[in-house]
């Protein structure tokens, strides 16, 4: 059948009004991002008065990481794949399945409609932050590579999620999975403390994770930790991982959606 | 030919077997025994374009299960199914286009939303085009008298409203079947003839097929005029309401007003019986008694002002086949419990 794009930029389109009627989650979400900001640059403070700067990155460097990681996070903490399990649970995945449409792909849009309304939110975010912190600005050139990287750590990022999520075609349950898989991902991502700054071998461990490739990636390449030279290899990294999640994402898919065919969910 | 069609068809579901006990739940996560269990068994029935059939059967009788065949989001053990010429589990979205379902205890409005958000969600799902979804619009929202309420988020509508709601969404792409499961649950008796007089237009109007699955007997009543009974996954009656009501409903009840109080009241050929002391009720066998003589016997021995006759209610035809299982020669036994 022909594939038409109107149906998904619906979905994201809605998926952002309901998202915009929760007016008060969202002002708390800069509120608390700001709050967070402001602890960070504090610990980062003291413990830079203490030793020298690990890794060759000076404090003005490490509170713009830390800046930038936070505002990053305003997209990136929202799961917009959470729909499937919701669905899944309240048995409305059937109708959903009763529409003409690309569920995985409905479910992207969904999450992409939730982002970007708190995508919008960045900007006015880093306005308040400058109140806070200093940041650091890259060249033009650079920037571009980080949204590029951005936007493969958002897609990686996703991809993680859905197949979080679609753990509830089999258990029902995935709140407990997701804690622990959001902190491990955030101190294993970057998010918290650069990877650089781990240890030589734990370095390379947590550096091929697929946990780097969401905020630890575009991060160092905005911090120029990744020169122009290494940004094949950190795309090419990415994309990988894009893909092999893609894969395994296609193949849970197939695997749910049998078990509610035959199984009748 | 027939707008929805089944063979043999058949659904059984397979779980892993499961032992009590905490040793029981150990056993179970390390070995793999399997219980089946049979939905349906055998469901062979044709529908043509057009009709208005209940679909009927006690909690778990496998009416669901077959509505999900229909749909195409459960895929049979074995067996045929066609609908619109489609066979729904293989072409799941072809399918999708040409059926509408509505759900009494879901909805598939977007919760937060505005009503008329959500229709245009559905307009660009099934890409309705801008012309027939403005036409769909003013016959819906005229039918259903929406136009209060289209711009109120979903989660303020009452029932009614959202059913209403709901069933503007499920007809904008206008399906040619349209499933309905339990449409008038919960609704009180103005949404729910609201809904029934809608429904009726609709299928009048529009020669839209309708599948009713619903315990409330009465909306079958007033809807339609075959029904399909299943029972265990198998289907044991199809057909006429009156051939049911024929049937089973050997027994009538002649209700009597009497001009004068009465303590006793009797008459050969009926149970009689008094439910104040002016009504009487005669039930009879309609077989060996018609209603014209025992009329007369009744009106030589008392003064009557008034007189009806009640016929069996559906609902307790029903609940004798649920009891007892359908025959097809059903002796006298009284209908009523």
């Amino acid at each position: 059948m022909r594939f038409r794009v109107a149906p998904y930029l619906a979905f994201a389109k809605k998926a952002f009004a309901r998202e915009a009627t929760y007016r008060m989650e969202v002002f708390t979400n800069v509120g608390s991002l700001l709050a967070r900001l402001y602890l960070m640059k504090m610990v980062w403070v003291a413990l830079y008065a203490q030793n020298a700067a690990p890794a060759g990155v000076p404090l003005h460097a490490i509170i713009t990481y830390t800046a930038i990681a936070l505002l990053m996070s305003l997209v990136l903490e929202i799961d917009g794949t959470r729909i499937i399990r919701d669905r899944v649970r309240e048995g409305s995945i059937a109708t959903d399945l009763m529409k003409p449409i690309n569920l995985p792909l409905y479910f992207f849009s969904d999450g992409f409609g939730q982002t970007l309304l708190h995508a919008v939110l960045i900007v006015p975010s880093l306005l308040l932050a400058l109140f806070i912190v200093r940041i650091d600005v890259p060249s033009p050139f650079v920037l571009l590579a980080f949204a590029l990287s951005f936007a493969l750590g958002y897609v990686v990022n996703f991809l993680m999620n859905f197949l979080m999520n679609a753990i509830a075609f089999w258990t029902l349950e995935t709140f407990a999975i997701q804690l622990i898989i959001r902190w491990v991902s955030d101190l294993l991502g970057g998010q918290i403390v650069p990877l650089i700054f781990f240890p030589g071998f734990l370095q390379q461990i947590v550096l091929a994770l697929p946990f780097a490739a969401v905020y630890s990636t575009p991060l160092l390449i905005y911090l120029g930790k990744i020169p122009p030279s290494a940004y094949a290899a950190a795309f090419a990294t990415q994309l990988a991982w894009t893909a092999g999640f893609a894969i395994l994402a296609t193949f849970v898919w197939r695997g749910a959606l049998q078990r509610v065919v035959v199984q009748g969910g | 030919m027939p707008i929805i069609e089944t063979r043999e068809l058949r659904k059984v579901f397979r779980s892993v077997k499961r032992t009590p006990g905490a040793g029981g739940a150990l056993k179970t996560l390390f070995s793999r025994e399997y219980v089946d269990k049979v939905a349906v068994t055998g469901v062979t029935m044709a529908l043509d374009a057009g009709e208005l059939v209940g679909y009927i059967g006690p909690n778990g009788a496998g009416k669901s299960t077959t509505i999900k065949m229909l749909t195409g989001i459960l895929v049979p053990t074995s067996g045929e199914v066609r609908v619109a010429g489609i066979v729904p589990y293989a072409k799941r979205s072809e399918n999708a286009r040409n059926i509408g379902v509505v759900f009494g205890q879901r909805s598939q409005l977007y919760w937060d939303l505005p009503l008329i958000e959500s229709f245009e969600l559905l307009r660009a799902i099934y890409d309705v085009s801008p012309q027939r979804y403005r036409e769909n619009m003013d016959y819906f929202t005229e039918l259903l008298e929406m136009s209060d309420f289209l711009n109120t988020p979903v989660r303020q509508l009452s029932l009614g409203q959202r059913m209403r709601g709901d069933f503007a969404a499920a007809m904008l792409h206008d399906p040619r079947v349209v499933f309905l499961d339990e449409p008038t649950i919960g609704l009180d008796v103005v949404a729910k003839e609201a809904i029934r007089n809608f429904i009726a237009g609709v299928n009048r109007e529009r020669g839209t097929t309708f599948i009713l699955t619903t315990h409330d007997l009465a909306d079958v009543e007033r809807l339609c005029r075959r029904i399909v009974l299943i029972d265990r996954g198998t289907l044991i009656f199809d057909g006429a309401i009156e051939t049911l009501r024929d049937g089973y409903g050997t027994h009538r009840t002649l209700v009597v007003e009497l001009c004068a109080p009465e303590t006793h009241v009797e008459v050969d050929g009926a149970e009689a019986e008094l439910t104040t002391p002016t009504i009487a009720r005669f039930r009879f066998d309609r077989r060996t008694m018609s209603a014209e003589a025992l009329v007369r016997r009744v009106t030589e021995r008392y003064a009557v002002s008034d007189i009806s006759i009640e016929e069996p209610e559906l609902e307790s035809i029903i609940r004798r086949i649920y009891r007892e299982g359908y025959v097809t020669e059903p002796d006298g036994e009284p209908a009523a419990t």
